[in-house]
């Protein structure tokens, strides 16, 4: 039997049930092991729409003053755009408060460097041995420091840097008519904004009230978006956005009325970056090799990192990226904005070359050669793995292995790969092939192996 | 081993030194347990002094609220009178008060404050420690945290209050010098000048958040350093001095004479007896024995408790409202009941100027009523476990003297007694000696030395 797991506090920050789990006094202690560890500075907070967010709000708020430092709050933002304005605005570091696409009962305390950028894993296990040893810093009367309050700038930084890597007037003139579902999430108000007011289209919106509760499953999946696919019917748009509670995810409706996969998006993304300049593309082990086709057709390298938005984000810097992102989850990631995944980013890249080919989307996706996918996850125990592993290598001969995250087997017309997840005690096994009976042929081959072990 | 604590759980609630003592932790912890404490829903009521660590102790106590589905209502910087008010107008659940009173800056607490406004007696504050050692606070599901809202009115709200009880209007002929202490009366009294035309001259009017002008001692010293050499210079008819939260007070004359700290409670005694012939005062065993005097006064009788803010409230829980006078302390913090449960040195000192106005009198001719009392107080270091020996020995020597144990020892003679009473925060003894007239050298001096012998 799996385990569910109401409460992690590992590498990657600390998420879980609000209540019984995520309590706001470990959430007051994290963050004060956090403004220890990146000093008495200026801390910027930002959280989601989530009915917790308030509560741990005031709770991280108590951590980062105990342990003295200023803080900066942003209020309800999306991820991306706190993480810019803690680098524009030289902070020490960051925290957003948001359980990303988890159900709503789940929160999660995201840390941000004070370039704004997600911890990496040595930052992150110093962090977690902090926390551990309860060593924090404790101020006195004289020590505490303010808390202050900007809820305007924020966006507005952030817009500004997208709208430097698109031609603005191009897409204005166009006036496009899109649909977009909001998810009622942290970046509701700010892409009614940035869609109606700054881009200059006709915008259809629903969910868009941050005050209110999702409407929907939090990760914008395909399944889970037939208001936006009726919106999108009603109003005739051009283009659908869905976005997730914290506003890094993007999902993309074409106007025929369907939904990309997500791995479609990052290759159109992906085109668009390269369009503009050439350089080195970063995604995740288990995204599509179309971004491969992609990258190639300008005569640009491509590089595979783990899953995750920090390893992905640890590679581009490594090898100086000029875009990269992760197909699995909808998250594209253009430095020249910030390292982070940015759904206003997506938003205007497929907006500005829509404008600029005058095409439409789905004929734009069209040119991409057509991949065969699947990707389920199994409820495992811990430690089978490792068997689960060599049992594929043995029975899959004459693949080219690749053992970064989990075990990938790579041939020329197709790939699979298992891996366990990093937050939940599930397994992962996806796979791609050229066709679709070449992709049930090793699926269902790789599942017996999972089943059975 | 005793040692100097900078901090203390306690059933008064939580107090320390912020950093090395009290920790965002202990705060969140005790936010938790009182949400627990308190069924919810419910709304709580908070607000806090001006010291800058109020401000990380205002977000802790917010978030252990909320998380256990309870709606909060912040006044912001406000005095522990105005919370109690606006918990009891808004038929709130109860209510937090962060901030330290009349400790140094670096100190805060928490005052917890029950549904009818007034602090949790023994009982409840044990409750309340079980929950909080237990750690087993009643979070709720994210469908029911709570929400904040800030309340901007209730210090208005209370001063209404205040008006309908005291008669300002008459009271506008004083000129009143008060200092301030950088605390929370500044804004009260600033606000009482400008909606009531009362002529206050404020000073040390700032509020603080780092450092104090001087200590926040409401004490005889305190008002001579600070006070009482400006009375003169103003041509003030009465001078008051607060602390931080305004609960407590100190008095200076027209004459500029600095007034003990214990006449605060004799004055207001004395008003609330004449108005309530027969009732009770609630006083501790270590205030002055003139508060005896002044009931036999009005047919009263003085009921005397142990020292400290717990015995009182517990005192005050077993009478009626209608049979109390007034409780206090000789340390200027005062609670009328026929206003609030709740030590409230703003209204201390409206019912003191109430009293020169109806009697038509100088502060200096009030006090010069009531005869002449002295006082000894000493300290000895001494361990804990010798107390009980020493206070029996004490009791031996002195066999015709009326015995008291409610704290300590107390032994009374007719207008003279001793009180040695063992601190509950340091080990240390404290030894009081009154006498009516002249210094209780004697009795003072015999009973040191007998303590002292049982030092190690």
């Amino acid at each position: 039997m799996s385990r569910v797991h109401q409460l992690k506090i590992g590498v990657s920050g600390i998420r879980g049930v609000v209540g019984d789990f995520l309590t706001p006094n470990l959430a007051c202690a994290f963050a004060q092991a956090f403004g220890t560890y990146v000093g008495q500075g200026r801390v910027v907070l930002g959280r989601d729409t989530r009915s917790t967010g308030e509560m741990l709000e005031h709770a991280v708020t108590c951590g980062l003053l105990a342990a003295g430092c200023e803080v900066v709050k942003v209020g309800i933002a999306p991820t991306p755009t706190i993480q810019i304005y803690v680098s524009e605005t030289h902070a020490q570091g960051g925290i957003a408060i948001t359980a990303s696409h988890n159900p709503p009962e789940y929160n999660a305390l995201k840390l941000f460097n004070r370039e704004g950028l997600f911890f990496n894993q040595y930052e992150r296990s110093e962090l977690l041995d902090l926390y551990h040893q309860s060593d924090f810093h404790r101020a006195t009367n004289a020590e505490i420091r303010s808390v202050s309050v900007d809820y305007d700038t924020a966006p507005e930084r952030h817009i500004a840097r997208v709208l430097k890597n698109v031609d603005v007037e191009r897409i204005r003139k166009r006036h496009f008519k899109v649909a977009l579902d909001g998810v009622n999430g942290a970046g509701s108000l700010m892409s009614v904004h940035f869609l109606r007011d700054v881009l200059n289209c006709e915008l259809h919106a629903i969910s868009v009230d941050p005050t209110k509760p999702f409407p929907r499953e939090a990760e914008p999946r395909p399944e889970v978006l037939d208001d936006l696919r009726a919106l999108m019917k009603e109003c005739g748009a051009d283009i659908a956005f869905a976005q997730d509670p914290d506003g890094d995810r993007l999902a993309v409706g074409d106007e025929t009325g369907f939904i990309l996969d997500n791995d479609e998006v990052l290759a159109m993304a992906v085109d668009c970056a390269l369009h503009r300049v050439k350089g080195s593309v970063v995604v995740n082990l288990t995204t599509s090799s179309v971004i491969d086709e992609v990258a190639h057709r300008y005569g640009c390298p491509i590089y595979r990192s783990p899953v995750g938005e920090a390893n992905v984000v640890d590679r581009m810097r490594a090898v100086g990226a000029v875009i990269g992102g992760e197909g699995t989850n909808g998250g594209i990631i253009f430095p020249a904005v910030h390292y982070c995944r940015d759904s206003y980013m997506g938003m205007a890249f497929l907006l500005d070359r829509m404008a600029e080919t005058g095409k439409t989307l789905s004929a734009l996706a069209a040119t991409h050669a057509p991949y065969y996918r699947r990707l389920e996850k199994f409820t495992f125990e811990y430690g089978r793995l490792g068997p689960i592993m060599q049992e594929l290598e043995s029975i899959f001969t004459g693949a080219q292995l690749d053992r970064t995250d989990g075990l990938k087997l790579i041939w020329p017309d197709a790939w699979l790969h298992v891996r366990s997840s990093n937050t939940e005690p599930v397994l992962r096994l996806a796979a791609e092939a050229r066709s679709p009976e070449r992709l049930e042929e090793i699926y269902a081959r790789a599942e017996r192996v999972v089943n059975n072990s | 081993m005793g040692t100097e604590g900078n901090l203390r759980i306690s059933q008064v609630g939580l107090r320390g030194i912020v950093g090395p003592g009290l920790t965002a932790a202990h705060v969140l912890d005790f936010a938790a347990a009182f949400g627990t404490f308190l069924d919810a829903p419910g709304k709580i009521v908070i607000g806090r002094d001006p010291r800058a660590s109020g401000i990380m102790i205002r977000e802790g106590v917010i978030a252990g609220l909320l998380s256990t589905g309870h709606d909060v209502i912040d006044l912001g910087v406000v005095s522990t009178p105005v919370i109690q008010h606006a918990i009891v107008r808004i038929n709130a659940a109860g209510g937090i008060s962060i901030g330290a009173s009349h400790n140094a800056a670096e100190w805060n607490a928490l005052k917890f404050l029950g549904p009818q406004g007034s602090y949790l007696a023994t009982g409840e504050s044990g409750e309340l420690l079980d929950i909080y050692h237990l750690k087993k606070f009643a979070f709720v599901g994210h469908e029911s945290v709570g929400k904040l809202q800030i309340d901007r009115t209730a210090m208005d709200l209370y001063l209404d209050d205040l008006a309908k009880n005291f008669p300002l209007e008459r009271l506008k002929k004083f000129k009143i010098l008060v200092d301030c202490t950088n605390g929370l009366s500044a804004l009260l009294l600033r606000r009482m000048k400008e909606r009531f035309g009362l002529n206050f001259v404020l000073f040390n009017e700032r509020l603080e958040g780092r450092s104090f002008v001087h200590e926040p001692a409401t004490n005889r010293k305190m008002v001579e350093l600070q006070l009482a050499p400006l009375m003169k210079h103003v041509g003030a008819d009465a001078g008051f001095l607060f602390d931080i939260d305004s609960d407590r007070v100190a008095l200076a004359t027209e004459t500029g004479q600095a007034v003990s700290e214990e006449m605060v409670m004799v004055l207001l005694a004395d008003e609330f007896l004449e108005r309530g012939p027969g009732k009770i005062v609630i006083a501790n065993v270590s205030t002055t024995g003139l508060l005896e005097e002044v009931a036999a006064r009005h047919d009263g009788r003085v009921e005397r408790i142990a020292v400290g803010r717990q015995a009182t409230i517990d005192a005050l829980q077993s009478f009626r409202p209608e049979q109390i006078a007034i409780a206090g302390e000789g340390t200027g913090a005062i609670m009328i009941p026929q206003f609030r449960y709740v030590y409230d040195g703003i209204a201390a000192m409206l019912a003191i100027l109430e009293r020169m106005e109806r009697k038509g009198q100088t502060l200096s001719q009030l006090l010069g009523s009531y005869p002449r009392y002295s006082i000894l107080k000493g300290v000895v270091r001494l361990e804990t476990h010798k107390i009980p020996e020493m206070l029996f020995a004490l009791e031996q020597f002195y066999p015709d003297a009326k015995r008291n144990t409610t704290d300590g020892l107390r032994l009374d003679w007719i207008n003279r007694w001793v009180h040695v009473r063992v601190s509950q925060t340091e080990p240390i003894v404290r030894v009081i000696c009154e006498q009516q007239g002249d210094e209780p050298r004697r009795l003072f001096d015999e009973t040191m030395e007998i303590v002292r012998s049982y030092c190690a």
